[in-house]
């Protein structure tokens, strides 16, 4: 089966198979948010019935204004956004220094730097969450976004100086000491030489961060009170309470607490595999 | 910046020719500070900081109301180490975070050669796998409680017309299936992420190494076991570490899902740890468990880089 | 180059512990205010609750000039763990909403009730929920909401199945059980999932003579009789009567199931009507019974009190504030307002006529005289009910009565 490039046949069988898997994946990742619509666009009464339909008796897309009116949503997904983003922020502004610093030079401390970095990666906030609470309550920053900010900084930022130290090691040395001989200087080289390249690895800790903050519920449900300084994921699960189940609206605001996450996903997406073509390290 | 000469030292690395003053060796022994010290500071007041606490809470008796009533030695361990419960809910922790970081890794590495293959409609199914990332995983963990629900769920509505089962199952009332169904959502929370990580990895992958192959007359599987998986080794290396600590350290998906139950019998140790805290109303003994729980990280994380000699990745 | 590294996490550390220590002082000195804001946190019991409150402070700051109130809503799933950072931290609210107060008044948290509120409401609450809200003879919590439990069941479905009366014994829970299975539904629905097992099993255990303790007090979860009690679920459950696995369901899948005219029996509430029969819009067609005993004795009922507890702070400062405020919810009106549109019981003997009015509610009020209430006034209860929350169920499914009832009694033991 050996085969000069130019000699090659399009290869139809394979990419029937590819397509037919591909779509297949595709439809498995889409299938619990779909029924998530669909559960959005039921009565209260018909998601009762057993067994459950498929698809809503009649469809209610009242639900979807309802949520607005009854909850502060509005408020609970720009609470979620400015957390995620201001966080990812400030780890990319301590990372990406750190993780410079350690890839390019060898100095005493550097292993026990990095080492701190691993063993602080282990600690995730839901076994700490009463030795963060009393933090927050020293420091004076319970129910403020403040508190949930410096929380999903700090421990989503050993994964960024992790992963920007190995994208900047694989770097060589060489790309950017010509640069430098070029007279750009040494942060002119780190701007103009390095980061384009790492620019993967960037896209990687910024999307780690965001989707960690956005994802994050333990901190945030001890450390909030005000339900207008609630983000989404402590929000939501207060529409099944003991008394009352309210599938259809708490999956009407996962909703619309996704759908702009997966678009803003959609661009960095883009980014991310054209930073990675560009950044053809060989 | 601009007064350093070029070609005077190695970027970065000291000169050990030249001789600094004074002004200057103190600039250069502080230049670690400049760069790391934001990382430093913020690692030590918001991480390390809550770990004295909890430390320094395991040692401590507290009242079921929340007092704190002095110091009581390794009390606290003793009655951990007492609890019935405790060896199951270790094992079992054991086995969910081996069995869902093994076969995320296995799905991963298919799904990441297949999002990188060509074919039509590659880029929107690039995105669906995007979704669970975005959708928060407490999200996903409840709509898949939604969908095993015993009465009005999809599972069983499928099933039960498909003629699979006669009656509908309650899923997640028997442990193993409950067990079982969490793996599940936990891979399919972490795919994401992971086959990413691995698509980036192979994207890294130069042409001309397979090209190489090719000439060599390399198989397909051959080319795939002997180049791809071995250059893949650091994305690797990477997505499981972090699997290994994310999936240990899941709370939502057991929480929303079964909450450790029935008995104790979907616990891992972050449920457990949670119910001594606020069900058994010990919050000192939950600390202990606390503590127990990262040394058994620890121990997970240090055994597997060393298995996979991690310093000749950090390099 | 290490030393320096070392120097600087030794710095930051001294800067995080000095923060801390500052930090500290200052937040204490800074929430004692003037004494005229107080923070209340309450439970929410349904979508209602938060505008109530909204309502009435908004009433009560238009009345009391200078007196604020700050409200903090808490769902219930999450109270358990809200209250316990709040003292722990020492970040106490002056008011509280909860299900128990007696490890509170051990150790020295909440006033006596007779510090916050006047006289004349003192000795309006109804003696039955006194003796409940108290802790070593003194009153310190103040009844909030009361609820009672009686057997619901579908008139319809026991027509169907030939059933003429609503069962009194628990041999006739178990053939009428079996005459719904028999025309194709669920005999009886059993939650002994973690949300409220404690309570359906106290239901069944206090018509057996069964008890949390013994007649001096100490705890005896696992007596015979509880065994026994446990055994005939079990049975239940094992003949097919119940729901499938009563271990992991909880009280709002079964009334759901209930309200859709699936299920001939079960346990609720006065808010059991309109929480979930009538949101389903089945109009199913059914009664309101004592519940079953083991040998057709006295019933008695499951009584529910929740409370409102006044922490102290600062020295007593926030005493008149938290006065003025009870004082005024108290009122006839504003209780009886929270309790209709809650659906829950009245505590106090001024707001028991008013509900007795409603035929449905009347049932309810009618039966508390008969009620027996969990031990709360022992500070060990919520680790008991945390335990009992956790493994009872299994009991009744692989499990066996009494080695589940005993582990339970090793644990109420451990914890005093």
């Amino acid at each position: 089966m050996t085969r000069t490039p130019a000699g090659r046949r399009p290869p139809r069988l394979r990419t029937v198979l590819l397509t037919g898997a591909g779509w297949l994946v595709g439809l498995v990742f889409l299938l619990p948010y779909l029924q998530m619509g669909l559960t959005a666009l039921k009565s209260g009464d018909e998601l009762n019935e057993s067994p459950g339909s498929y698809l809503p008796h009649s469809w209610q897309w009242s639900n979807f204004v309802d949520v607005w009116s009854d909850a502060p949503i509005w408020k609970n997904i720009q609470v979620s956004l400015l957390v995620a983003a201001v966080a990812t922020l400030v780890t990319l502004l301590c990372a990406l220094p750190a993780a410079y610093y350690t890839a390019r030079n060898r100095f005493r401390g550097r292993n026990a730097f990095l080492l701190l970095v691993l063993v602080t990666q282990m600690f995730a906030p839901t076994a700490l969450v009463i030795g963060i609470y009393r933090e927050m309550v020293a420091l004076n920053l319970t129910d403020t976004l403040m508190a949930l900010i410096l929380v999903n900084a700090a421990f989503n930022l050993p994964f960024c100086v992790w992963i920007l130290h190995g994208y900047f090691s694989s770097i060589p040395k060489e790309l950017e000491e010509a640069a430098f001989l070029d007279g750009a200087g040494r942060i002119g080289a780190l701007t103009r030489v390095t980061l384009p390249i790492s620019m993967p690895g960037v896209v990687t800790a910024v999307v780690y961060t965001f989707i960690s903050a956005w994802n994050e519920y333990i901190v945030a449900l001890t450390v909030t009170a005000s339900p207008d300084r609630r983000p989404l994921t402590v929000a939501i699960p207060s529409f099944v309470t003991q008394y009352q189940e309210h599938w259809q609206y708490l999956f009407a605001t996962s909703l619309i607490g996704i759908v702009p996450v997966v678009i803003l996903f959609i661009f960095i997406e883009r980014f991310l595999i054209g930073g990675l073509t560009a950044g053809s390290i060989k | 910046m601009h007064d350093v000469k070029p070609g005077v030292r190695d970027l970065g690395a000291p000169a050990p020719r030249s001789r600094p003053s004074a002004a200057r060796r103190a600039g250069r022994a502080l230049a670690p500070l400049l760069w790391l010290g934001p990382a430093l500071v913020l690692i030590a007041v918001v991480v390390l900081w809550p770990v004295v606490e909890m430390v320094r809470t395991s040692l401590l008796k507290i009242s079921s109301s929340g007092v704190t009533l002095g110091s009581t030695g390794s009390r606290n361990y003793l009655d951990l180490f007492d609890e019935t419960d405790l060896i199951p809910v270790v094992l079992r922790t054991l086995l969910w975070v081996a069995g869902v970081v093994a076969i995320t890794m296995v799905l991963s590495l298919a799904l990441g050669q297949l999002l990188n293959a060509r074919f039509p409609g590659r880029r929107l199914v690039r995105w669906t796998v995007i979704v669970p990332w975005a959708a928060s995983v407490l999200m996903t963990a409840l709509v898949w409680k939604w969908m095993l629900d015993n009465y009005s769920g999809l599972v069983n509505r499928l099933l039960l017309d498909l003629h699979v089962i006669d009656h509908p199952v309650n899923w997640l009332a028997h442990p193993d299936q409950a067990m079982l169904w969490m793996m599940w959502v936990a891979v399919f929370v972490s795919l994401p992420f992971t086959s990413f990580v691995i698509l980036a990895g192979l994207q890294t992958i130069p042409g001309e190494v397979y090209e190489a192959a090719r000439v060599d007359g390399a198989g397909t599987l051959r080319t795939y076991f002997g180049i791809t998986l071995p250059l893949l080794r650091p994305s690797v290396l990477i997505a499981s570490i972090v699997n290994v600590i994310n999936v240990f350290n899941s709370f939502p998906i057991i929480w929303t899902m079964t909450q450790g139950g029935p008995g104790h019998a979907t616990d891992t140790t972050t449920t457990f740890m949670y119910k001594i805290a606020f069900f058994d109303q010990n919050v000192g003994e939950s600390a202990a468990m606390a503590v127990v729980n990262f040394v058994l990280i620890l121990v997970m994380v240090l055994l597997y880089l060393r298995a996979s000699r991690w310093r000749e990745e950090i390099r | 180059m290490k030393r320096h590294l070392m120097g600087a996490i030794a710095a930051g550390l001294t800067v995080a512990l000095s923060v801390s220590g500052c930090g500290k002082g200052s937040s204490s000195k800074g929430d004692g205010s003037d004494g005229k804001t107080i923070k209340f946190v309450a439970a929410i019991y349904s979508d209602n609750t938060e505008p109530y409150w909204q309502a009435l402070i908004k009433d009560f700051e238009a009345k009391n000039a200078g007196y604020k109130v700050q409200l903090e809503m808490v769902d219930w799933a999450q109270m358990d763990a809200k209250v316990k950072t709040y003292v722990q931290t020492k970040q106490v609210p002056d008011l509280l909403n909860y299900n128990a107060f007696s490890d509170f008044a051990r150790d020295g948290l909440i006033y006596k009730a007779s510090e916050v509120v006047s006289p004349q409401v003192l000795s309006d609450f109804s003696p039955t929920f006194v003796d409940q809200a108290k802790y070593s003879g003194e009153q310190y919590a103040l009844p909030f909401i009361s609820s009672a439990r009686l057997l619901f069941y579908n008139k319809a479905l026991f027509k169907k199945a030939g059933i003429a009366d609503p069962p009194k014994t628990w041999a006739d829970v178990k053939t009428d059980a079996e005459k719904v299975k028999k025309s194709g539904q669920i005999g009886y629905g059993l939650p002994l999932g973690p949300e409220e097992a404690q309570a359906e099993f106290y239901s069944w255990a206090m018509n057996n003579g069964g008890d949390w303790v013994d007649g001096s007090g100490k705890w005896a979860i696992n007596q015979p009789a509880n065994i026994e009690t446990l055994a005939f679920l079990k049975d239940l459950n094992k003949s097919g009567l119940t729901q499938p696995n009563p271990e992991t369901t909880d009280r709002k899948t079964v009334f759901n199931q209930f309200a859709q005219g699936k299920i001939g029996m079960s346990i609720g509430g006065p808010f059991t009507k309109a929480s979930f029969i009538d949101p389903a819009k089945k109009n199913i067609d059914f009664g309101v019974a004592p519940l079953p005993t083991k040998a057709g004795g006295d019933p008695s009922t499951l009584g529910v009190m929740d409370v409102l507890a006044s922490f102290k702070k600062d020295g007593g400062k926030n005493k008149e504030a938290v006065t003025k405020f009870l004082d005024f919810f108290y009122q006839k009106d504003n209780t009886a307002k929270f309790l209709t549109k809650e659906g829950f019981l009245p505590v106090t003997k001024s707001a028991n006529d008013l509900l007795s009015a409603d035929p449905y509610m009347k049932q309810f009020v009618d039966a508390l005289p008969t009620s027996k209430f969990a031990p709360t006034g022992n500070p060990a209860w919520t680790a008991v009910a945390g335990a009992v929350k956790q493994s009872l169920g299994t009991s009744v499914a692989d499990g066996d009565p009494k080695k589940v009832l005993d582990e339970i009694q090793k644990t109420a033991e451990k914890s005093g």
